[in-house]
């Protein structure tokens, strides 16, 4: 058997690798001899003696901090018993049964005095899938079980005790909707799930799911052996867990307790901002919840009571809430009116309690009758009429570009899902949404905050904060700093200037006078929000909600302070309030005295 | 296109190699059988049933190319490597390639099924070397074509090895050096690119090896790694070779399993099913069934397992080789090299790292191991070599 052409040569160099190749298999063959006859014994022990136990250390989740250093969302350890079911298993027979399983737990039980945990077909689905683990079998047991655990010296062998961390939200419920909460998920991936046994810890809602990748740790674990009594006696193997990164929030605790406080006995949201760099100081939204509900898991009944509350306390109203503004949007208006030179500052109105365009009436507030009244004065007063008919020589354009280039219609940007980008109205949307053209109505409307105009609190302190700081535009920063998992610093996250509107500093100032006469004038519709020391500035607000004429509103206010150096910018926004004055003005007073004094109490 | 046929040809076939191949996949499917076993997960369905489908599409490819004339695949080499060159760059492509367990190995071929270009590309890259090489009236003289050849290989080793897939690219180098010593390339210009390739190793060994050594932390040590082309996972996978007590949770962990799975087999084994290391989970069972499964093999059927393993693979590799001394023309005999080599280098890094003598890499044994596209590719590839007999000058 040859090839006529191949030549002595050719044929040597098949022969060497025919004698490579055979070299390099008989050496594998000697090996293998060598493991499985020589040294078999030695692996046979060591497979005797798989009371090599791996033991996972978890790696707790990273913590949440405010701006001033409290904490916000911590771990605590959770002490649990496992058992290693295979020392059950009896020489000779393979499997381990769920009855004799069972029998091991009911055993367990009576010693350290609790009900079991698990159900047999917990139990049964351990053994079919990840037999060479432990079985958890009681979670969370507290000091005197332990105590009576390693008295029971007979159980040493298949027993032991595990810590595991669970999440606690040390502030209880505040900022929950911020903070998010955790559940827990099987693993999905098989890989890792063969090398853990505790089922993982993944954020949900708010910072929590934001970051979850960044707060996540990394388990570690050891391989310890044991002997026959269960005593370990060498380590040999060990991972270090990896605690996960640290986020501080932009959140003043303080701040954001105040403004629950001042929501808590309504339905509605607080928004606070540094306008000096878009910090949000607090962000509440009313009802809220307690996260710790849901470490380690959450009853059926209180997530049903929860999903069918119907003032939807897991509904995070400040950033997702879509209201209509109102008057609070007047100020924006007024500045379009001065700066696109269709109005001037000496302009004005009369109002005689209503407006007619086109055999439509439009009226004042509550039919009020203002008189003749120039910017300033309407904006104290919130005059419908003025704004009527300020936004029809002003026209849409204005209004509706400087309403976009403040933030409104769009998101914000703020580190959180499900922000809403509420609805700014112009021309091709009426075309598109109702299939018809822009009316002189709908200008109206637009002008005094009503129509199809949706906001979000947060969007509207935004837009407070640009007022504030004289036209700048910042995307709200919430994370002030991170540490990643494998560091030890704390990196900066600097704050986002997204835009500077250059406006005339004399309208602005105009506007700003105009909304400090609302707080501070006896007249001003937000002068219960006054207080006695800090001169303060804002802007009050009705909405109607619901069936017309049903009397459903939502109060609104808007207000920064101090006056001169402005370093809040609150919205505040509730449910069936009588007007924004009224029933938001003492909430806003309450707030801002907290702010202040504590903010003086920091200074001096 | 399919112009040489020979469906009377049958009967030339050798029959004692496919013999060896029922046999090899007799066993494959036996011990796929017992390592998923435990498993347990209707959703995915046992994995037996699935590779006997993969063994009956094997089966069909390998009567295919062994009864069509390899010539034909010869002169559509360059085509097959441009294509397998294509598949291996769009595995990078955002919902073309698919990513398993931090792999991008894999492309969707219709939603369906996923397939793996590198196995195309092991076929593809000896077609395209045997025909290089095995020219007629080739000259080997000069260094030019030798580094064609080179680059030849390292365009899909470069992109293999980026998936990550070390372990499947290595496996190009030994191909060409094979091929390039059977075609006749004089020793003067082989005997300097292995000792620069063996100096390449050595290098890309001392990097990993060196700098934990000396205390470098850890993000300057991870960028050199990377500097080279390495990820941080592979620089572990070979750390733990070189000191097996480094990671003895995660990567060690498998090689020590394993170990004491072949180990505690003993001469006879603990019966088929018996394996305590497979049953009771201690090989984990993403591996089992593919990487690990000569462990299972030697622990339930003993040393006398892997040794009739052992023996159907050298018999097999003796086959093979003697294809190519009767071939009936250089690129025939090239061909059955570049072939047998790559079975070669599959049975012995597989085998080898089971018993710890090399790195966990995640190369599969032939014929045995689970999965789809390896096993096409196999028969594939053993079909082309029948073409070779059957078409030889052995009467």
């Amino acid at each position: 058997m040859s090839s006529m052409y191949l030549s002595e040569h050719e044929r040597a160099r098949l022969r060497r690798v025919w004698v490579a190749m055979m070299v390099s298999l008989a050496l594998l063959a000697l090996q293998l001899w060598r493991i499985q006859v020589g040294q078999g014994e030695r692996y046979e022990t060591s497979l005797e003696q798989q009371s090599i136990r791996r033991v996972q250390i978890p790696g707790p989740r990273g913590r949440i901090f405010d701006r001033h250093g409290v904490c916000l969302a911590d771990n605590r350890p959770n002490y649990c018993v496992a058992l290693y079911l295979e020392e059950l298993r009896v020489a000779g027979k393979r499997w381990v049964s769920v009855g004799d399983a069972w029998k091991l737990i009911q055993r367990v039980a009576a010693v350290i005095g609790l009900e079991p945990q698990l159900t047999r077909t917990k139990v049964e689905s351990h053994l079919d899938n990840r037999k060479a683990l432990p079985l958890i079998a009681w979670r969370r047991v507290d000091v005197p079980v332990l105590a009576r655990l390693s008295e029971a010296s007979i159980l040493l062998p298949v027993v032991d005790v595990m810590v595991d961390a669970d999440r606690v939200y040390p502030q209880g419920a505040s900022a929950s909707h911020l903070l998010g909460y955790v559940g827990t998920v099987e693993r999905g991936n098989e890989e890792n799930g063969y090398h853990s046994y505790w089922p993982d810890m993944v954020g949900k809602g708010g910072m929590e799911q934001r970051y979850d990748e960044l707060l996540r740790g990394e388990p570690g674990g050891r391989l310890v052996r044991v002997d026959v009594s269960g005593f370990k006696h060498d380590q040999i193997g060990f991972r270090d867990p990896v605690p996960g990164g640290d986020l501080v929030l932009t959140l003043d605790g303080a701040i954001q307790r105040s403004a629950e406080k001042a929501m808590a006995d309504v339905v509605g949201a607080v928004v606070v901002i540094d306008p000096r760099n878009g910090d949000v100081l607090a962000l509440a939204s009313s009802p809220g919840f307690d996260p710790n509900t849901f470490s380690p898991s959450i009853s059926v009944e209180t997530w049903t009571r929860m999903l069918e509350d119907s003032r939807k306390p897991l509904f995070n109203r400040a950033i997702s809430g879509r209201y209509a503004p109102g008057s609070i949007f007047k100020p924006l208006v007024a500045l379009a009116a001065l700066e696109s030179g269709k109005a001037n500052a000496r302009g004005s109105f009369d109002c005689q309690g209503y407006y007619e365009i086109g055999g439509q009436r439009f009226s004042c507030y509550e039919g009020e009758i203002h008189g003749r009244l120039d910017i300033r004065r309407a904006l104290e007063l919130s005059c419908n009429v003025f704004f009527y008919q300020l936004g029809l020589q002003c026209g849409l354009d204005p209004i509706y570009h400087l309403a976009l280039a403040v933030g409104l219609g769009q998101q914000t940007g703020i580190d959180l899902d499900n922000e809403t980008a509420g609805l700014l109205p112009g021309k091709a949307w009426k075309r598109i949404a109702r299939g018809e053209t822009w009316r002189d109505g709908d200008t109206c409307n637009l002008a005094i905050g009503q129509g199809a105009l949706l906001v979000t609190p947060l969007q509207m302190a935004m837009v407070t904060a640009t007022i504030a700081n004289g036209g700048v535009v910042y995307q709200p920063r919430l994370v002030l700093s991170t540490r990643s998992r494998n560091s030890t610093e704390f990196q900066e996250v600097p704050p986002v200037r997204i835009r500077t509107l250059r406006w005339s500093s004399d309208h602005l100032a105009l506007v700003k006078k105009g909304m400090r006469d609302v707080i501070q004038n006896p007249s001003g519709t937000g002068h219960l929000a006054c207080l006695p020391d800090v001169i303060m500035a804002g802007k009050t607000g009705t909405a109607e909600y619901g069936r017309k004429g049903q009397g459903h509103c939502h109060g609104w206010m808007v207000l920064f302070a101090p006056y001169d150096q402005p370093r809040y910018a609150v919205a505040m926004v509730m449910d069936d309030a009588i007007t924004g004055g009224v029933s938001i003005g003492p909430r806003m007073r309450q707030l801002m005295q907290e702010v202040l004094n504590r903010a003086g109490e920091e200074h001096g | 296109m399919m112009a040489r046929w020979s469906f009377h040809s049958w009967k030339r076939l050798d029959w004692i190699m496919v013999t060896i191949v029922a046999l090899l996949m007799a066993i494959g499917i036996l011990f796929v059988f017992s390592a998923d076993s435990r498993t347990g997960n209707p959703a995915v369905g046992p994995l037996y049933q699935k590779q006997l489908v993969w063994m009956a599409v094997g089966l069909v490819c390998f009567f295919v190319m062994a009864l069509s004339d390899y010539h034909q695949w010869i002169r559509m080499a360059w085509w097959l490597y441009g294509a397998a060159l294509v598949m291996l760059v769009l595995v990078f492509v955002p919902h073309v390639g698919v990513k398993i367990f931090g792999a991008t190995r894999w492309i969707q071929v219709a939603g369906l099924w996923v397939f793996q270009p590198a196995e195309l590309m092991k076929l593809a890259v000896v077609l395209v070397l045997a025909r290089l090489f095995g020219w007629p009236g080739q000259s080997l003289r000069h260094g030019r074509i030798v580094l064609l050849g080179l680059a030849l290989v390292l365009a899909p080793l470069v992109l293999i090895v980026k998936q990550p897939d070390l372990g499947t690219a290595i496996i190009f180098l030994p191909v060409l050096v094979a091929v390039m010593y059977a075609a006749g390339v004089p020793g003067r210009i082989l005997v300097p690119l292995v000792t620069a390739g063996g100096l390449v190793v050595v290098l890309v060994l001392a990097v990993i090896v060196i700098p934990p050594k000396l205390g470098w932390n850890e993000a300057r040590q991870e960028r050199l790694i990377r500097m080279i082309g390495l990820n941080p996972y592979q620089r572990d996978r070979i750390l733990v070779f070189v000191d097996s007590d480094r990671d003895p949770l995660g990567t060690g962990w498998n090689k020590a399993q394993s170990q004491i799975a072949i180990g505690s087999g003993r001469f006879w084994g603990k019966g088929y099913m018996q394996g305590t290391q497979n049953i009771l989970g201690f090989l984990p069972r993403t591996v089992a069934p593919n990487d690990f499964i000569f462990s299972v093999i030697a622990e339930e059927k003993g040393f006398m397992g892997s040794m009739t393993v052992l023996m159907l693979f050298a018999l097999m590799i003796h086959l093979g080789l003697r294809v190519a001394a009767v071939a009936s023309d250089k690129i025939g005999r090239l061909l059955c090299v570049g072939i047998v080599t790559i079975l070669f280098c599959h049975v012995f890094v597989n085998i080898a790292m089971t018993i710890g003598v090399l790195p966990i890499t995640g190369i599969p044994l032939p014929l045995i191991s689970y999965g789809g596209t390896f096993m096409i590719g196999t028969m594939t590839a053993l079909g082309m070599m029948q073409s070779v007999y059957i078409w030889g000058d052995w009467r």
